[in-house]
């Protein structure tokens, strides 16, 4: 068999237990022949796989490293996991740790993801067309950081601590987001078309929530200033109209500014611009 | 002045003389610089303008202001990073660690003073200087940092809101130095023949013309009789020196010369402004007043960019 830069891999079988994705990365597989790919091993549970049992596997007439997966995934973890290159999509619902630590390349997701997608993401683009559980761009257990580079757009509805310990990086939520969305945000940008659900910011030390949608409720420990922020105001929202639709054309409106956690030093900030 | 003019390897090679101006078998000869372009937007251009001008002002040459600099061209809306009207702004210098240091007080002085405006690196590629990377800390810690497609932008409190600078700007190797001399036979023929040139030099992107209104009357030479000046009046250009001058390079009829100098982020950039100012002074005339163009070197031999003028206009197979 020749080799081979992109592959796909259909499910045909759903596994007993959990199974770990993290081997199959688009840069790594790329070069490979189809036997190889099949014949890799995935943790599962305590034991190991090949993939082959699980996966149907074929080949892409793809130039550059490609892997596309097919199949309800809910079982399988940790897509993408790290990887620093290439292109993964994948059609159905996936498990948790979607692209955790990704530092290149694009995922794209047809469906909905677990909990921890896009936790400690470093660069690269992640979209996910469904939902995705809690702490997405958030923080892996123990971690101090949270995201810290790249793109992350969900075009569903995400669940709590959303973008919990956030420090870079730009995420675009098209749904709405579930309780203690940024809290202890570090830095970065969040832009919500949606509506946001209790404890929102808290302990947001800086960084940006951007508000597209439905107006927030401002907790009492926010403060409102009043300044002159259409510089920033038009660079920001130029960039996020680049990144959706739904936020083009802002940029004539100066959003309304709020800065807080003032529990937390208070230099986050919330542009309120639906 | 003869019709005949001496190279600088000592052959004879004939002027080219066009709708009765001539032009020297000569050639302008330049140096390698660094260069900068950062960009100034602000409310309105008169504001914009304003944080440009103190900008690049004392920056005409070198030689004693650490950098060349001027405007080169009003940007429209549509052509800054915020959407507001701007200016683009070049800066010379001889190092890249001497433009690091006019950029960083030039625009700590003059644009982070100035009402409304904010300013962004106008080239990408090329080792990154300080932007606003240092002028953050004049926000005493309430500065904040804004990370947009990959760019790094300060937020400084203002007392009119807050300045946005972009961290860094980029440094390319240019080219400094070319020049025209503009040799008319009185002062008001060649101050209009130097305005017609600077206004059609100035439409060519990528270049800037550093002396006030772009034209120099005190071409140097290198070198002075006294030791402890590194350049002095060129005498051979001056018209008061015609008989007293060991050299002289002007002929008695010759009663003003002007001086245009050109930075360019290229030599092509250099050659096009060079030409757009050869072909202006050629479009008026010699009747006008400006009745010959010439241009200085050193003999080629300090200079690695040379800009001969009958190049410039495509003459040399003509002559």
């Amino acid at each position: 068999m020749s080799a081979a830069q992109g592959f796909r891999l259909r499910l045909r079988a759903q596994p007993d237990f959990r199974v770990d994705l993290s081997p199959l990365q688009p840069a790594v597989l790329a070069g490979r022949d189809v036997g190889e790919v099949a014949r890799l091993e995935l943790r599962h549970a305590n034991a190991h796989v090949e993939l082959g049992e699980l996966f149907d596997v074929d080949a892409l007439p793809s130039e550059a490293p490609e892997l596309r997966i097919e199949g309800d995934l809910r079982r399988f973890d940790r897509i993408g996991q790290g990887m620093d290159g290439g292109r993964l999509s994948v059609t159905g619902e996936v498990g948790d740790y979607l692209g955790a630590a990704m530092r290149a390349g694009e995922i794209v997701v047809d469906g909905s993801a677990g909990h921890l997608a896009a936790c400690e993401m470093a660069g690269g683009r992640l979209e996910v067309l469904g939902d995705v559980g809690d702490f997405a761009a958030g923080a892996l257990p123990g971690s101090m950081d949270g995201m810290r580079g790249g793109t992350l757009v969900v075009r569903g509805n995400a669940g709590a601590r959303f973008g919990d310990r956030m420090r870079r990086g730009t995420v675009l939520l098209l749904g709405d987001a579930g309780d203690f969305c940024a809290s202890r945000m570090v830095a970065g940008t969040i832009a919500l078309a949606g509506r946001v659900g209790a404890h929102c910011g808290y302990g947001m030390r800086r960084g940006t929530l951007v508000f597209g949608g439905s107006a927030p409720d401002v907790p009492a420990t926010f403060a409102e200033t009043s300044h002159d922020i259409r510089v920033m105001w038009a660079l920001l929202s130029r960039s996020l109209g680049k990144l959706h639709p739904a936020f083009e054309g802002r940029p004539a409106r100066a959003p309304r500014r709020v800065v807080g956690d003032l529990a937390a030093d208070g230099k986050g900030e919330w542009l309120i611009a639906g | 002045m003869s019709a005949q003019a001496e190279t600088t390897s000592g052959a004879a090679e004939q002027v080219v003389v066009r709708n009765g101006v001539s032009i020297d078998p000569t050639f302008a000869e330049a140096f390698p610089m660094k260069a900068t372009r950062v960009l100034i937007t602000a409310h309105n251009d008169i504001w914009a303008r304003n944080a440009a001008v103190a900008m690049t002002g004392f920056a005409t040459s070198v030689i004693a202001c650490g950098c060349e600099a001027g405007i080169e061209r009003m940007l429209s809306p549509d052509e800054t990073p915020d959407g507001r009207p701007g200016v683009a702004v070049l800066l010379f210098s001889m190092s890249g660690k001497e433009l690091a240091k006019q950029l960083e007080r030039r625009v700590g002085q003059c644009v982070l003073t100035c009402p409304t405006t904010a300013v962004y690196a106008g080239l990408d590629d090329g080792e990154a200087v300080a932007l606003g990377k240092n002028l953050r800390f004049f926000g005493d810690g309430w500065q904040i940092s804004k990370m947009i497609d990959g760019k790094r932008y300060w937020r400084v409190p203002v007392m009119d809101g807050e300045f946005v600078a972009q961290e860094t700007t980029a440094v390319m190797k240019a080219v400094g130095g070319g020049n025209l001399l503009l040799l008319a036979r009185d002062t008001d023929a060649a101050l209009a023949g130097a305005e017609a040139a600077v206004e059609a030099m100035r439409a060519v992107p990528g270049v800037i013309m550093p002396f006030p209104g772009g034209v120099v009357r005190s071409g140097s030479k290198v070198g002075s009789k006294y030791a402890s000046l590194m350049a002095s009046t060129n005498d051979a250009f001056c018209p008061a020196l015609i008989p007293l001058a060991k050299k002289t390079e002007l002929d008695a009829g010759t009663r003003c010369v002007m001086e245009i100098v050109i930075d360019g982020l290229t030599e092509a950039d250099v050659s096009a402004a060079m030409r757009a100012g050869i072909e202006a002074i050629v479009a008026r005339g010699g009747d006008a007043g400006v009745t010959r163009i010439s241009a200085g070197n050193y003999g080629g031999k300090l200079g690695p960019f040379h800009f001969h003028l009958h190049k410039l206009l495509g003459a040399e197979a003509s002559i």
